[in-house]
């Protein structure tokens, strides 16, 4: 399978970073953005986006596709998206495993949906769409969720896996959101990466989360914690030469603090590369 | 239940609360792993949706929160969150029906100075990320000889906004803007900020973007309506005369051309063509 090249490692580009960013060009090999903040006119969310496109590979995230959902594929919105990615080029395009809102609403929110053959089978042929409207394959991404369902009748893992095959898509392993739902499900994370295939996955997302003690909820207001670092190497271990970024969206650190969670990543990787070579070696 | 009608009941739990038509919406999920209640967890969309739409208002009216204080700005945007589940898919819209919002409310339609500051914030944003386009200086007038100059017709920048507000709305949220930017978590009391209006007194101002960042100032009068005539297709020479018949032909031509330099100045002036 023909997959973008790996871009190394990057960071969710967020407004409050934009003057640090453009005065230090600090070491970071790309960025992420959300595409429904620079669905506008003009004014500087863009012209900082251009700059910033000028110097770095930029791959663009979307929060809003709402490619699980039983309304109608809004093709208002794909349309701006569309006009988004040929001003931005981006490496790739991602959205999510996920709904917003029925009834003509949008509620910005990730949300649920139970795996059976109905749903996979209906976000399957909006994948399917949405690439042939967008001329690309897309990326889509596990959410976290708080609440599973009864009907379900095969695990996250393997409806991802499915709907990967079916709608040949790309995949974004959000390897917190694995850890966050694993816990709130009771499902055990390395399985979860050990069943999705290695061919389609393009990128991973790294991020914090607030512990509520019987439950875990996705804030990206936090450092990564502990568990998401063992997982990650897991997963880094599993799908190698992967890009891979820190999402921080609440509660924003210094950008050095970033950098050092990007840094860590790096470290992970080459001691992983090193276990690989001698390895090999032996 | 087909996967419609789940959508359905969860988007509907959402948006009224808990109650007894989620019975099936909690039918229909599995019990934790780690104990939590079913509720709670439908909870957490639940409180996450509001607070997430309430943040879009905080963030975007400063001022108006500055203005109502803590407490009543709480429960705007709660009723009008409330009121207002979005349709659009970029956040950035979310904010904007407020000001029409609270002008078709009972509670606080005759709140004057928080409809003016509801207004003046909205514009702020709106200006952020309207259209781009180059402005041009006074060096752009240079080009035609002087006698054509009653035949300019001036186009504007597509950023610029332009309201008639209760007075002291700009001081208020200048009050709030620095108390913002010095640190501080006290909001500007509803006191303080009432200090600043003038009953049934109004202001003009004009709202754009210059040099990626977004600009206003208080227009006098006779600016306000002069920059409401060229911004509406007037030739320069039609405002001259305008402005001399409303001021009884006391105002000086000296005073439209200063109008007309600050235009420039101000990076307001996007383009001059002569009319025929």
């Amino acid at each position: 399978m023909q997959k973008p090249a790996p871009l190394g490692y990057g960071l969710g580009l967020r407004p409050i970073y934009f003057d640090e960013i453009m005065s230090t060009r600090p070491p970071v090999d790309w960025f992420e953005v959300i595409s429904e903040n620079y669905m506008v006119s003009g004014g500087k969310p863009l012209s900082m986006l251009d700059a910033i496109r000028a110097d770095y590979p930029v791959v663009m995230h979307g929060v809003s596709m709402s490619l699980a959902s039983t309304d109608p594929l809004d093709f208002d919105y794909l349309a701006e998206l569309k006009a988004l990615i040929e001003r931005v080029q981006p490496a790739w395009v991602s959205d999510h495993v996920a709904w917003t809102g029925v009834h003509g609403l949008t509620l910005h929110d990730l949300l649920p949906i139970p795996y059976t053959a109905e749903s996979l089978g209906h976000i399957v042929e909006r994948i399917c769409r949405v690439q042939d409207y967008l001329k690309r394959r897309l990326v889509v991404e596990n959410a976290s969720t708080y609440v599973s369902f009864a009907s379900s009748e095969m695990s996250e893992q393997d409806f991802v896996r499915e709907m990967a095959e079916r709608a040949d898509c790309l995949l974004l392993l959000d390897v917190n959101n694995v850890f966050v739902s694993s816990f709130n499900h009771g499902f055990d994370p390395i399985a979860f990466i050990d069943a999705v295939p290695v061919e389609r996955v393009v990128q991973f997302h790294m991020a914090g989360h607030t512990d509520h003690g019987t439950h875990r909820v996705d804030t990206h207001d936090q450092p990564v914690c502990e568990e998401v670092w063992a997982l990650y190497e897991r997963a880094r271990r599993r799908f190698g030469d992967v890009s891979a970024m820190i999402e921080r969206d609440d509660n924003f650190p210094s950008f050095s603090e970033l950098l050092d969670e990007l840094q860590r990543m790096r470290d992970i990787d080459a001691r992983v590369a090193a276990e690989r070579a001698s390895l090999s070696a032996a | 239940m087909n996967l419609a009608e789940l959508q359905a009941l969860f988007q509907a739990r959402i948006l009224a609360g808990s109650g007894e038509a989620d019975a099936p919406l909690l039918d229909a999920l599995r019990e934790s792993q780690r104990g939590a209640a079913r509720e709670e967890l439908l909870g957490v969309y639940q409180s996450g949706y509001r607070v997430r739409l309430e943040s879009f208002l905080y963030e975007d009216h400063p001022g108006l929160r500055a203005l109502l204080g803590d407490d009543d700005f709480e429960a705007l945007a709660r009723e009008f969150v409330e009121a207002n589940p979005p349709k659009n898919r970029n956040a950035r819209w979310y904010t904007t029906g407020l000001p029409d919002y609270m002008a078709a409310a009972p509670q606080w339609r005759d709140d004057r100075r928080a409809l003016s500051m509801a207004l003046f914030e909205r514009a702020m944003v709106d200006a952020f990320d309207a259209p781009n386009a180059e402005t041009l200086t006074l060096q752009a007038l240079a080009g035609f000889a002087p006698e054509d100059s009653p035949r300019f017709v001036f186009e504007f920048h597509p950023s610029l906004i332009l309201l008639e507000l209760s007075a002291g709305t700009m001081a208020a949220y200048q009050a709030s803007d620095e108390g913002e930017e010095g640190g501080g978590d006290e909001a500007l009391g509803e006191a303080e900020g009432a200090e600043t209006f003038a009953p049934d007194a109004n202001e003009t101002v004009a709202i754009w973007r210059c040099n990626e960042e977004t600009a206003f100032r208080e227009l006098e009068g006779d600016e306000y309506v002069a920059l409401n005539e060229a911004r509406a297709g007037r030739t320069f020479g039609d405002i001259c005369q305008m402005a001399a018949f409303q001021q009884s032909g006391e105002i000086a031509p000296e005073r439209l051309a200063q109008f007309l330099a600050s235009w420039f100045e101000d990076g307001m002036v996007v383009g001059v063509s002569l009319r025929d």
